[in-house]
């Protein structure tokens, strides 16, 4: 018997008075009321180069309210003889927490949440979000160069820091994370990228005029890091025996799959300026990094590119989950197809992606059916490294409008934004803000203010599902999600040092009803027929399979 | 040029043991590099045979040994008033104006003697550019890899063409050369729309100039506007159906569409025009690999490792062969592939 609870329907919206917007652009940019934020970076004339790749954000119902709330790093005040101070007391430079009121503004709630202290010596960069002790409730892990930080949700609006007691505060310069469940256990353990050994006093100055932030390849790369949660409230560092700290890299982003579906997650990381890393879950608790076997470490003619964010979607439709991968001016957007057996295909130039982002530098991204039709679109955050990259190369731009490109049956068209700025786009996270069926975007902009785009919607039919694991980790994070011949990986992760919305959602296109199939980690299979669209679906796992 | 003196020596009839002796020293002293002694022993050689033009001659040279091309210009002259047949006197004289800076007094001598490579600087540095091309190039020829001489045949093949660029600007300031010049001299300073604008007003003004589509293309192709780009190379290719980069040109920005069928023809098109390119059967191979195609990309980057066996173009053959072997489940060969790849990925680290 199958366990599903309708606990939440929205209206559907009129399809025909939808159609009339069919015309326009599929977003309205702009700023959501109350959301005032401003990131700080505080460039400084020596270039350092954390000041250029902040910029985390998280979509999360941290109140369990039904409304997404929102999430911002902040990054703090460098000055130019900083020496690890930060000045993260100043309220200009707190972390923020944004609740979303049901009129659809926001508050913010930050100082009564318990979020307003990131520590000093921290200069914040990204989120990941998740329940990482299974109580109903997400929880935060901020990282920064300094240490990272864990935010216990204390069910009452509030968090506290538990990081000493769980065991997580990494050092050095962490850049994404995300949460997963690599051993099946049931508990979320988390990933950290880091991207190298690299320190303020250790800071280079590269260029003379222009003098310009410094390659990723005048520092060495450091070891990324897996933290196993016990479920007891405390995690242990299991990089070295798990065989993730085997690889030295310059790690920015990363995503969760299940490439190879033998029902453990694999972790892909997008690496800067090297080859890109698969690190393959034997399912005994280690890992072995097979990106060049793979065919994802370089591009088709073997050249090295400068990962930036990363995910790891089922672009095709056929099934399996395939990689894209965001990079600097100059290169192309990675696309890798997953054609089975282990083994992936270069797929840039077949699916047009190319042609879009060859003078293009990426950041936060995801492959998600924004118009609903049943084929995963790609929105990209964009804005080149280095803010005087004109004076270097005048083709190139800092500032850059987001890309959005339309999945025509696996091949990538570009999409009219509407009015969009060209902005420093860095993190972005995607969820439905406004639980209207459609997935709108939260982009943010480094040193400015965040964007978001919110969906016009149109009158094609979706259907939303939130999985409450009970044997799995109470997210569901890892379960392999089929609806109507597509599939999703559940996960909050992936993107660029942002958290996304961690329900799952599918497009249907002129479908009303679907067929659900859910693997979850616990190897628990859950099908359900005639599921009617356009509605949220709360999905039980079954106690027993 | 201790042989220069030994011959001006033998010509000189009747030297006193003296002066002779005098000649000798300051010769041994040339020859090991010791300037000043040199100076002094043909210094007193004029002083006691100032009729002598070897004792001149010779003073001319260490002073320029020593680095005093001024100071040597008198004695050589004077010895060349002596005896205006003297071909080493000539050169010497010429080196010695040149470096001070009298470029035009030291042609004569130096086309007197044939001195190439200093009569190209010469004139290089007294404007007679076309004059110092040729006779730069044909000094190249004589002294392959000499990094001066191409130095300066660069140098004035360059001012050169901006001196015809000038005139022709100056002749006909609004014709299609004109925009295509500029449109090129903006492309290289990046300034895209410029060139953009100046290419296209070369074209308007005369659209079959052949070789502007191509130039249009590449700037384009910069800017990853391949669709343009397309465009433009193909604009080329009609106008040059066997221009085989006009082909290469449309079969890349073909395939960076994803437009993998197209790309492949074209390729083979700019291939059979020029065959054996190795950039060609590369990218071809990349085509035919991407259509699925694996023989055929097999056959074409063997083919660009037969000529090419160090370049990255090299290392990348062997990562396309690598991935064939692989997919093919022949392990051992796409090892040793991949094992060549990363040994060239490892000589440019």
């Amino acid at each position: 018997m199958l366990t599903a609870l309708f606990v939440r329907r929205y209206a559907v919206l009129c399809a025909v008075c939808l159609a009339a917007f069919a015309a326009e652009p599929l977003f309205s940019p702009g700023a959501a009321s109350g959301l005032v934020f401003h990131h700080e970076n505080s460039p400084t004339p020596r270039k350092h180069l954390i000041e250029t790749m902040g910029g985390g954000v998280a979509l999360l119902d941290f109140n369990n309210d039904g409304l997404l709330d929102i999430f911002f790093v902040n990054s703090g005040h460098l000055g130019v003889d900083s020496k690890d101070s930060f000045d993260r007391a100043n309220p200009r430079y707190w972390n923020r927490l944004f609740r979303q009121n049901n009129d659809g503004s926001f508050t913010d709630v930050t100082s009564a949440s318990g979020l307003s202290s990131a520590g000093d010596s921290n200069y914040g960069m990204a989120v990941a979000a998740a329940d990482y002790d299974n109580d109903g409730y997400t929880d935060l892990y901020v990282t920064s160069y300094g240490h990272n930080i864990l935010y216990r949700n204390n069910r009452n609006g509030t968090f506290t820091d538990v990081t000493g007691r769980a065991g997580v505060g990494v050092l050095g310069w962490s850049v994404s994370a995300g949460f997963l469940d690599f051993d099946n256990d049931g508990n979320l353990d988390i990933f950290v990228t880091r991207y190298m050994e690299w320190d303020l006093n250790h800071s280079r100055s590269c260029g003379v005029f222009p003098k310009i932030y410094c390659s990723p390849s005048e520092y060495a790369g450091a070891t990324s890091v897996l933290l196993r949660n016990r479920g007891d409230g405390t995690f242990e560092d299991v990089s070295a025996s798990s065989g993730i700290a085997a690889k030295k890299g310059k790690a920015l982003g990363v995503a969760f799959a299940d490439y190879d579906d033998d029902g453990f997650p694999d972790i892909f990381v997008a690496n800067d300026g090297m080859e890109q890393f698969l690190f393959h879950n034997n399912g005994n608790g280690s890992f072995t990094e097979r990106a060049l076997q793979a065919g994802v470490a370089l591009t088709d003619d073997g050249k090295r590119i400068s990962g930036m964010g990363a995910d790891f979607r089922d672009y095709d439709n056929d099934g399996r989950p395939d990689i894209v991968v965001t990079d600097l001016a100059r290169q192309n957007y990675a696309v890798y197809r997953n054609e089975g057996g282990g083994a992936f295909s270069y797929r840039s130039l077949q699916t047009g992606l190319a042609a879009l982002s060859g003078v293009s530098s990426g950041w936060g991204m995801r492959l998600e059916d924004f118009d609903n039709d049943g084929w995963k679109d790609l929105f990209v955050a964009q804005g080149h490294v280095m803010d005087n990259v004109e004076q270097v190369d005048s083709s190139l731009h800092y500032l850059e409008p987001p890309m959005l490109a339309m999945n025509r049956a696996g091949r990538f068209e570009r999409a009219d934004l509407g009015a969009v700025e060209a902005v420093a786009g860095r993190g972005a996270a995607f969820g439905d803000l406004n639980n209207d069926g459609w997935t709108d975007i939260v982009m943010t902009v480094l040193g400015g203010k965040p964007q978001v785009f919110t969906s016009r919607r149109g009158s094609a039919h979706w259907l939303t599902l939130s999985l409450r694991g009970t044997r799995s980790n109470r997210d569901g994070f890892g379960a392999r999600v089929l609806v109507n011949g597509q599939s999703q990986y559940a996960t909050s992760a992936g993107s660029y040092v942002s958290a996304s919305d961690k329900r799952v959602h599918f497009g249907l296109g002129p479908a009303t009803t679907a067929r659900v199939e859910i693997k979850w980690p616990s190897g628990v299979v859950q099908k359900m027929d005639d599921v009617r669209a356009d509605q949220f679906l709360i999905v039980i796992e079954p106690e027993r399979p | 040029m201790s042989g220069l003196l030994l011959s001006l020596l033998l010509a000189w009839q009747n030297p006193s043991p003296e002066i002779l002796q005098h000649l000798k020293a300051g010769a041994d002293a040339l020859n090991q590099n010791r300037a000043a002694e040199a100076v002094n022993e043909f210094r007193v050689t004029t002083e006691a045979a100032p009729e002598m033009p070897a004792g001149f001659v010779g003073l001319g040279q260490a002073l320029m040994q020593a680095g005093d091309y001024q100071g040597a210009i008198p004695p050589l002259k004077h010895a060349l008033e002596l005896n205006p047949d003297l071909p080493g006197a000539h050169q010497l004289v010429g080196f010695a104006l040149l470096a001070a800076g009298y470029a035009n007094e030291a042609i004569p001598h130096l086309e007197k003697v044939h001195a190439i490579d200093a009569l190209g600087v010469a004139q290089l540095k007294v404007g007679k550019l076309a004059e110092a091309t040729a006779n730069l190039q044909a000094a190249l020829e004589q002294r392959p890899g000499d990094v001066n001489t191409m130095y300066y045949l660069g140098r004035a093949s360059g001012l050169l063409s901006r001196q015809i660029f000038e005139l022709l600007r100056a002749t006909d300031p609004e014709s299609a050369r004109v925009h295509q010049i500029l449109g090129e001299t903006y492309s290289v300073l990046h300034n895209v729309a410029a060139a953009e604008k100046e290419f296209t007003d070369a074209l308007r003004l005369r659209p079959g100039t052949p070789g502007v589509h191509l130039e249009l293309g590449e700037l384009y192709s910069a800017g990853a506007q391949w669709n343009k780009a397309e465009a433009e190379f193909r604009a080329e290719t009609k106008l040059q159906p066997g221009d085989p980069e006009a082909a290469f040109r449309l079969g890349n920005a073909l395939l960076q569409q994803g437009k993998v069928k197209d790309a492949r023809h074209e390729l083979e098109r700019a291939s059979g025009l020029a065959p054996g390119m190795a950039d060609t059967l590369y990218v071809l191979g990349r085509a035919a690999s991407l259509d699925g195609d694996k023989a055929a990309a097999e056959k074409a980057w063997l083919a660009v490792l037969a000529s090419d066996k160090e370049s990255t173009l090299a290392g990348q053959a062997h990562f396309g062969l690598a991935g064939i072997y692989r997919e093919r489940g022949d392990s051992a060969k796409a090892d040793a592939e991949m094992k060549e790849f990363q040994r060239l990925q490892n000589l440019r680290r």
